[in-house]
C-alpha cells in the first residue's frame, strides 16, 4: 500500500500547511455549494407541491389542506426525526455561542422536509429559516468530519447560513450580512472571507440551476422628496407591525399548549384555522412571493380596508401556522406583511394628501418589506442589502436606509431583544463573542481553582494548627471530616488571631470550636455568572468550592481577574 | 523546539484544562496531525506576545506542583543546614581569650575564603559583635555580618569552630561559649531560614551535650542530617 492521503485531516495537506485560511476558503466553497443545493431543493419542491395542489384549490375541502400539511409536518418532526418545531435560527445561534457550532446531522434535512410540508400545503411560513438551519448543520457536520476546531466550525456554520440565504434569494451580500449580523454577531478578518466565498458559491449554484433572476423584478421608481419624508411614518408603522407579529408569534404557543391534545392534533387545528382565513384572504396562504410580486408591480387590487385587514390576517395566519406546531420561518411572511403594510400606508397617504405626487405604491410595498424585516430581526443592514438585491433597485436606497434603521431602533426600544434572540436572551444564553457573558461561560470553575489550601480536621489542636499556619501561604483553611473527608467548614486566619500569641490556649482549643460552618460555598459545576453575583451580593473576595461533598479548592476574584483578562485577550485580538 | 501540552500549560501559568479548551476552540496555534498535535515554541511565543500573555519556558524547569511538600520545599529554598555546613568547614582547637581574638583566629584558620575577603569579613563580624553579642546561650554563638555577603558567596556557608577552651562571650545567659557557628549568607532570606533551623538544633539539650563532646566532622554532620530530617518530617521550619 502506498501512502494514504489523510482525507479527513486536511490540515496535513501540504497546500494548507501554509495557512489555515486557505483551508477555510476551500471548506467555504464546499459548504456554500451544499447549502445552496439544499435551498434550491426546497424552493423547487415547494413549486412542485404548489403546482400539484393548485387544481384542488377551488374545492371546498381545500380548506383542510394546510391542516393536513401542518399535521404531517408535526408528526415528522416529533416522531421521526425527534426535533422541536420552530424555525431553527435560535438553535443555530445557541449552538454557535454555547457548543462551538455543533449541530446534529439530521438537522441538515429535517426542517427542509417539515417546512416543505407546511408551506407547500398552504401554511403561512417561509422557507428561509429552515434553509439557514440546514445550511448551518451542513457546515457544522462538514467541519466535524474534517476534525476542524471550534472557531473554524463556527465559521463554517456561518458559511452554511450565508450560502443558504444567498442561494434562496439570489442575494450574496444579504447572505453575508445576515450571517455576520444575526448568526455570528462578530465580524473578523478571519471569518468574513470564507463566508463571502460561501455566499458566492451558494448564489452561483442557484444561478446555474434556476437562472439568474432577480426575485422581485419591477420597473423603476421615481422617488421624490415627499416620499423620503413619508418613509419616516412608514418606519413607525412597520415597527409596530413587527412588534405585533413578534408578540403574536411568541404568545401563540402558550395558548396552544393549554389544549390537552397531542402535538400533531394541535398543528392540525392551527392549520385548519389558516385554511379558513385563507378561504377569505388567499394572500395569506403559503410563502406569498406571488402576492409580493403583484404588490410591487402595483397591480394588487383590494382597497385600503381590505389591505389593512389582509395584513392582520397574514399576522394571524402566520402565528397560527408557526405557533401551533407548523414548521417554517418568518422571513417570507414578514416580507408579505411588510409589503401589505407599505401598501396600507401608501393608500392612507394618498387618501389624506391626494394632491401630492406620491411614487408608485410598489415602492412603498418594497420599503415596507425592509421595515418589517429590520424590525423583526433588528438587523437593519440585512434588510437594506436584502431588499436592494431581491429587487435589483439601487434607486430606493435613501428611503430604504431610513425605514430600516428607524424601524429597527423603534422595535429595539419597545422590545430590546429581536425575535430570533428573545428566547436566548430570556434564558441568559445569548453569548456574543468578546462579551462578558461569553468569557464567563467559557471559563469554568475547574480552571480557576486554587488548590494550595491546606486541609485541617475538626479535632486538630490549635497548637498543631499553628504549625500548619506557618507553612501555609493562604489565610483560608478548609476543615474536612477526618474519616469521610467531607467538607465541614472553614477556618480563617482572622479567626485564630486573638489566640495566636497565647500559648495557654494552644492545647485548650480544637478547631471544631473555631471553625465557621456557615461559609457561603459554590459547587464545581456552577456557572461563573452566578458565582460572581454571589460574591458581589455578599461582598466576598473568595469562596470555597465543593465537589461531591469534598473541598475542591478556593475560587477568588484575583485569579478570576487574571484568567478573565487572558481569556478576553485570546478571544478578541486575532 | 517542540513543547508538550504540559509544558505549554506551565509556560503560560494556566491550568491544563484551559489549554485543552483553547485547543478545542482553536484559539491557540498548534501543529496538528490527526489526533495528535504538537506546539512550536517560536510560534507560541509570537502568539503569546501578540495576545499580551506571559509566556516563559523557564517555568518548565521550575516544575514541582504547588502541593504541600512543594510549599515547605520552597520555604527554605532547598537550603539546609547540612548543605551549608558541607560547603563550609569544621575547625577545631581555635585559641583565644577574648571575643576579638577568637574571631580573628577562626577567620584566619578558614580555608574557604581568599585572604582579602577574610580581612573584610573579620571587620564586619566584629562590627556586628559590637552591636550585641551573638552568643545565643547554652555556650553557643552564631557570629555573622550585619548585611549579607551577596558579592562574595552565592549559597549559604556555615563554618563551625570548636574552641580549645570556653571563653566569656557576653552571651545572653552569661555562660561561656565553646562553639561558634559562622553563618554567612548571600541573602537575608537565606540567613533567616538557616538561623531558624540552627536555633531549633541549639534549643535541644541533647544536641548541645553532643556538641560539648567535640565530635569529629563525620559524626557531627551525621547528627545534623538526622536532626534536619526530623525537623522536615515535623514540618516545623
Amino acid at each position: 500500500m502506498g501512502r494514504m492521503i489523510p482525507l479527513r485531516y486536511p490540515g496535513k495537506w501540504s497546500i494548507f500547511r501554509l495557512d489555515d485560511r486557505m483551508l477555510l476558503i476551500l471548506m467555504g466553497i464546499i459548504v456554500g455549494t451544499c447549502s445552496g443545493l439544499a435551498a434550491v431543493a426546497l424552493s423547487r419542491s415547494l413549486v412542485i407541491l404548489l403546482e400539484w395542489t393548485h387544481p384542488y384549490r377551488h374545492y371546498w375541502w381545500a380548506l383542510f389542506l394546510p391542516a393536513s400539511g401542518a399535521m404531517l409536518s408535526s408528526l415528522f418532526m416529533n416522531n421521526i426525526v425527534k426535533e422541536g418545531a420552530g424555525h431553527g435560527v435560535p438553535e443555530v445561534i445557541y449552538s454557535v455561542s454555547r457548543y462551538g457550532g455543533l449541530l446534529r446531522f439530521r438537522s441538515s434535512f429535517s426542517r427542509l422536509i417539515s417546512s416543505c410540508l407546511t408551506i407547500g400545503s398552504g401554511g403561512s411560513a417561509g422557507p428561509e429559516a429552515p434553509v439557514v438551519m440546514s445550511g448551518a448543520a451542513i457546515g457544522s457536520n462538514i467541519a466535524t468530519f474534517f476534525s476542524l476546531n471550534e472557531r473554524q466550525r463556527i465559521t463554517l456554520v456561518g458559511c452554511g447560513a450565508a450560502g443558504a440565504i444567498s442561494s434562496i434569494f439570489n442575494a450574496p451580500i444579504a447572505g453575508m450580512v445576515f450571517t455576520v449580523e444575526v448568526i455570528l454577531g462578530e465580524w473578523t478578518a478571519l471569518n468574513i472571507i470564507p463566508i463571502a466565498i460561501s455566499s458566492v458559491a451558494g448564489t452561483e449554484i442557484s444561478r446555474l440551476l434556476q437562472g439568474n433572476n432577480i426575485v422581485f423584478d419591477h420597473r423603476e421608481f421615481d422617488i421624490g422628496f415627499p416620499d423620503t419624508l413619508a418613509s419616516f411614518g412608514l418606519a413607525v408603522l412597520c415597527a409596530f407591525t413587527a412588534v405585533l407579529l413578534t408578540h403574536a408569534l411568541r404568545g401563540m404557543p402558550h395558548h396552544s399548549a393549554r389544549l390537552p391534545l397531542p402535538i400533531w392534533v394541535r398543528a392540525a387545528i392551527g392549520g385548519a384555522v389558516v385554511g379558513v382565513i385563507g378561504s377569505f384572504f388567499p394572500v395569506v396562504l403559503g410563502e406569498g412571493y406571488h402576492s409580493i410580486q403583484e404588490m410591487i408591480d402595483g397591480v394588487y387590487d383590494p382597497g385600503f380596508i381590505l389591505v389593512a385587514v389582509g395584513m392582520l390576517a397574514k399576522v394571524a395566519a402566520t402565528s397560527f401556522t408557526l405557533g401551533w406546531g407548523g414548521s417554517g420561518g418568518i422571513f417570507a411572511p414578514a416580507l408579505v406583511i411588510g409589503s401589505l403594510a407599505g401598501l396600507t400606508f401608501h393608500r392612507g397617504l394618498a387618501f389624506v394628501w391626494p394632491s401630492v405626487a406620491w411614487v408608485n405604491e410598489g415602492c412603498f410595498a418594497l420599503l415596507g418589506m425592509a421595515g418589517l424585516i429590520s424590525g423583526m430581526l433588528q438587523a437593519p443592514l440585512t434588510a437594506v442589502f436584502l431588499i436592494i438585491e431581491i429587487t435589483g433597485d439601487y434607486g430606493v436606497i435613501l428611503p430604504l436606509i431610513i425605514v430600516s434603521t428607524i424601524s429597527s431602533s423603534v422595535c429595539q426600544y419597545i422590545e430590546p431583544a429581536s425575535f430570533y434572540l428573545k428566547e436566548l436572551v430570556d434564558k441568559g444564553q445569548l453569548l456574543r463573542p468578546g462579551t462578558d457573558g461569553r468569557v464567563l461561560s467559557d471559563l469554568s470553575i475547574q480552571e480557576l481553582l486554587e488548590k494550595d489550601c491546606i486541609s485541617v480536621t475538626p479535632d486538630m489542636l490549635l497548637r498543631d494548627f499553628i504549625e500548619i499556619v506557618k507553612r501555609s501561604r493562604r489565610n483560608h483553611f478548609p476543615v474536612e471530616d477526618s474519616e469521610s473527608g467531607h467538607y465541614l467548614g472553614m477556618v480563617h486566619l482572622d479567626d485564630i488571631r486573638p489566640y495566636l500569641f497565647n500559648p495557654g490556649m494552644y492545647d485548650a482549643v480544637v478547631l471544631e470550636q473555631i471553625m465557621d460552618r456557615d461559609v457561603e460555598v459554590v459547587y464545581l459545576d456552577e456557572d461563573l455568572t452566578d458565582v460572581l453575583q454571589l460574591m458581589d451580593e455578599k461582598h466576598l473576595f473568595s469562596l470555597p468550592v465543593i465537589s461531591n461533598k469534598r473541598f475542591a479548592g478556593m475560587i477568588s476574584k484575583a485569579t478570576l481577574l487574571d484568567r478573565y483578562r487572558q481569556e478576553l485577550r485570546v478571544q478578541t485580538c486575532r | 523546539m517542540k513543547l508538550t501540552i504540559d509544558d505549554v500549560a506551565r509556560s503560560l501559568d494556566l491550568p491544563l484544562s484551559t489549554v485543552e479548551r483553547w485547543i478545542r476552540q482553536g484559539r491557540i496555534p498548534i501543529k496538528r496531525s490527526g489526533h495528535t498535535y504538537t506546539f512550536d515554541r517560536a510560534t507560541l511565543e509570537r502568539w503569546a506576545k501578540s495576545h499580551n500573555l506571559a509566556f516563559s519556558v523557564q517555568n518548565v524547569v521550575a516544575a514541582p506542583e504547588a502541593d504541600l511538600s512543594g510549599v515547605s520545599d520552597s520555604v527554605h529554598g532547598g537550603e539546609t543546614l547540612l548543605s551549608a555546613m558541607k560547603r563550609g568547614e569544621v575547625l577545631y582547637g581555635i585559641h583565644g581569650n577574648t571575643v576579638d581574638e577568637v574571631l580573628a583566629a577562626a577567620v584566619t584558620a578558614m580555608g574557604v575564603f581568599p585572604s582579602e575577603v577574610k580581612t573584610e569579613l573579620l571587620g564586619r563580624l566584629l562590627e556586628r559583635e559590637r552591636l550585641t553579642s551573638t552568643g545565643i546561650g547554652k555556650g553557643v554563638a552564631i557570629p555573622h555580618p550585619r548585611t549579607p555577603l551577596s558579592d562574595e558567596i552565592d549559597r549559604s556557608v556555615i563554618v563551625t569552630s570548636f574552641l580549645d577552651r570556653p571563653i566569656d562571650y557576653l552571651a545572653v545567659d552569661n555562660r561561656p561559649v565553646f562553639v561558634l557557628f559562622f553563618l554567612l549568607s548571600p541573602t537575608p532570606r537565606q540567613h533567616l531560614q538557616i538561623l531558624s533551623r540552627l536555633s531549633f538544633c541549639v534549643r535541644d539539650d541533647g544536641f548541645v551535650n553532643f556538641l560539648k563532646s567535640i565530635p569529629d566532622r563525620e559524626a557531627f554532620l551525621a547528627r545534623i542530617e538526622a536532626f534536619e530530617m526530623a525537623l522536615d518530617q515535623k514540618g516545623l521550619v
